[in-house]
């Protein structure tokens, strides 16, 4: 089976390990094995390295990368912000000079950054590598009749130069909207699909500017397309969406019930028949009826059909 | 304002230093601005207004401005711009002249204090939650490796970011 590095990261493992445990159901079970790589850390995040020094972000990257590099394996990061900042870590890696004085920087714990190890997102492996078809295999429910909005979130469209993987246009990316898809249910589209989502620095910055973005980008959702869950690829956006409908809602902002939200490999592992408690039991928002409608009896797809 | 071409080379030297390689390309056409999801959201000086100011040499007269901590660093800019000026790497670069200054918000220490002692620049006790959800109580990354955390220490006490005082 082929072997992909599992790159956790910091809000997966620690606060949403419910995704992690999603990562684990589903990827041997369509032919990939995920091996862990013992001692990684922090990406490290926008607001701490990349905020102080170049090479310093890029020494830390890519003590990462050479964990990934001494296995012989290319990374899978289910996280958005640690796709961008390790890609770009290793587009700047490419300048002489830098990997330089990064390699002077790891001689001090005895690493060496080589760039044999390429850097791919959770959403990449299952679109690019495993592919829609061995996806629809081995599904156990359609979710036929059910409605997405999806949200890819914005490290792994831009900058396209630096990603080992592209969407043909990053403005209307399609790989998640495809990948949704192929569960059977139907994925709207909303205006405010490419718009961001408010989280990250923009939230510890300013958390009212960070909500007035979330809430233009959640109404054009709710009017557009009156969706049963959002969906999406990045695991900031997870917890925007998680956290924040129910501030809005609390505060009488908006008049509808907070929309249920996913992390996709969550979506798929209960449409693959795992077990809710251990593939999507963590949220603010109540998922229990709509994961009840997803695993119910008369979705569940018949032998040999 | 008085335009004083020694701080607009000092301004400069000091963005490129910091990153910014491209900031002399920029022709002031404010494509990166009306993509940004920070100034949409009100930061008012984030892409080119930013720079505009930048190239005139205008730099300790925004160091404590908050806007650049605003930036998403999304790259909408980058992939925007028609000069290849890679917006969000000057944004970057004088957010990172600011941090150096000491110009940022105290709750963002904690962060650095994290990442520094426990290799997670968020870290919250994962073991009841792994625990629910049928994973192993420890994660295999450096939160419960301390080889891996004295690798991240000695990465960060021999950067500049070691000689700030910050943990």
């Amino acid at each position: 089976m082929e072997q992909i590095g599992l790159y956790l990261g910091c809000n997966i493992p620690l606060k949403n390990p419910d995704i992690e445990q999603s990562f684990r159901k589903i990827f041997p079970a369509l032919g990939v094995q995920p091996v862990d790589l013992e001692g990684a850390g922090c990406c490290p995040a926008w607001g701490t390295a990349p905020s102080f020094d170049l090479n310093t972000w890029c020494a830390i990257s890519s003590r990462n990368i050479t964990i990934a590099e001494g296995k012989n394996v290319d990374i899978m990061t289910g996280c958005n912000s640690c796709f961008g900042v390790l890609s770009e870590a290793k587009h700047f890696l490419e300048t002489p000079a830098t990997r330089t004085a990064v390699n002077n920087s790891l001689a001090k714990i005895n690493r060496e950054y080589k760039g044999t190890s390429d850097i791919y997102h959770v959403g990449h492996v299952l679109h690019k590598k495993i592919g829609l078809t061995k996806i629809r295999e081995n599904l156990k429910y359609k979710l036929d009749g059910l409605k997405i909005a999806v949200q890819t979130g914005c490290h792994t469209l831009w900058p396209s130069d630096v990603y080992k993987v592209k969407e043909d246009n990053p403005y209307y990316p399609t790989m998640l909207k495809e990948l949704c898809e192929v569960t059977g249910a139907t994925v709207c589209h909303y205006s405010r699909l490419e718009g961001c989502c408010g989280m990250g620095g923009m939230r510890s910055t300013d958390a009212e500017k960070s909500l007035k973005l979330f809430k233009e980008k959640l109404l054009s959702i709710k009017e557009e397309t009156d969706a049963d869950m959002i969906v999406t690829t990045c695991s900031s956006c997870f917890m925007q969406f998680d956290m924040s409908q129910p501030i809005l809602k609390g505060r009488g902002e908006i008049d509808f019930e907070p929309i249920p939200t996913f992390y996709y490999t969550q979506l798929l592992a209960l449409a693959m028949g795992f077990e809710p408690q251990q593939v999507a039991s963590i949220s603010q928002i109540d998922r229990n009826p709509i994961i009840a409608e997803i695993q119910s009896d008369n979705r569940r797809i018949k032998e040999g059909m | 304002m008085i335009i004083d071409q020694k701080k607009i080379d000092e301004t400069i030297k000091i963005i490129k230093a910091n990153g910014g390689h491209g900031i002399q390309k920029c022709v002031q056409c404010g494509a990166c601005s009306a993509i940004c999801p920070g100034v949409k959201a009100g930061f008012p000086l984030l892409c080119r207004a930013l720079i505009k100011d930048l190239l005139n040499g205008q730099l300790e007269e925004n160091i404590e401005n908050s806007s650049s901590w605003g930036c998403q660093a999304c790259n909408r800019c980058t992939e925007v711009c028609p000069q290849g000026v890679r917006p969000q790497e000057v944004v970057f670069a004088f957010r990172r002249y600011q941090a150096n200054e000491l110009a940022f918000s105290t709750s963002s220490v904690t962060s650095q204090m994290n990442l520094y002692e426990t290799g997670h620049a968020v870290f919250t006790d994962p073991k009841e939650a792994r625990r629910k959800v049928g994973l192993p109580e420890e994660t295999p990354t450096s939160a419960f490796n301390e080889a891996a955390q004295q690798e991240i220490r000695t990465l960060m006490d021999n950067s500049p970011m070691g000689e700030l005082g910050l943990f």
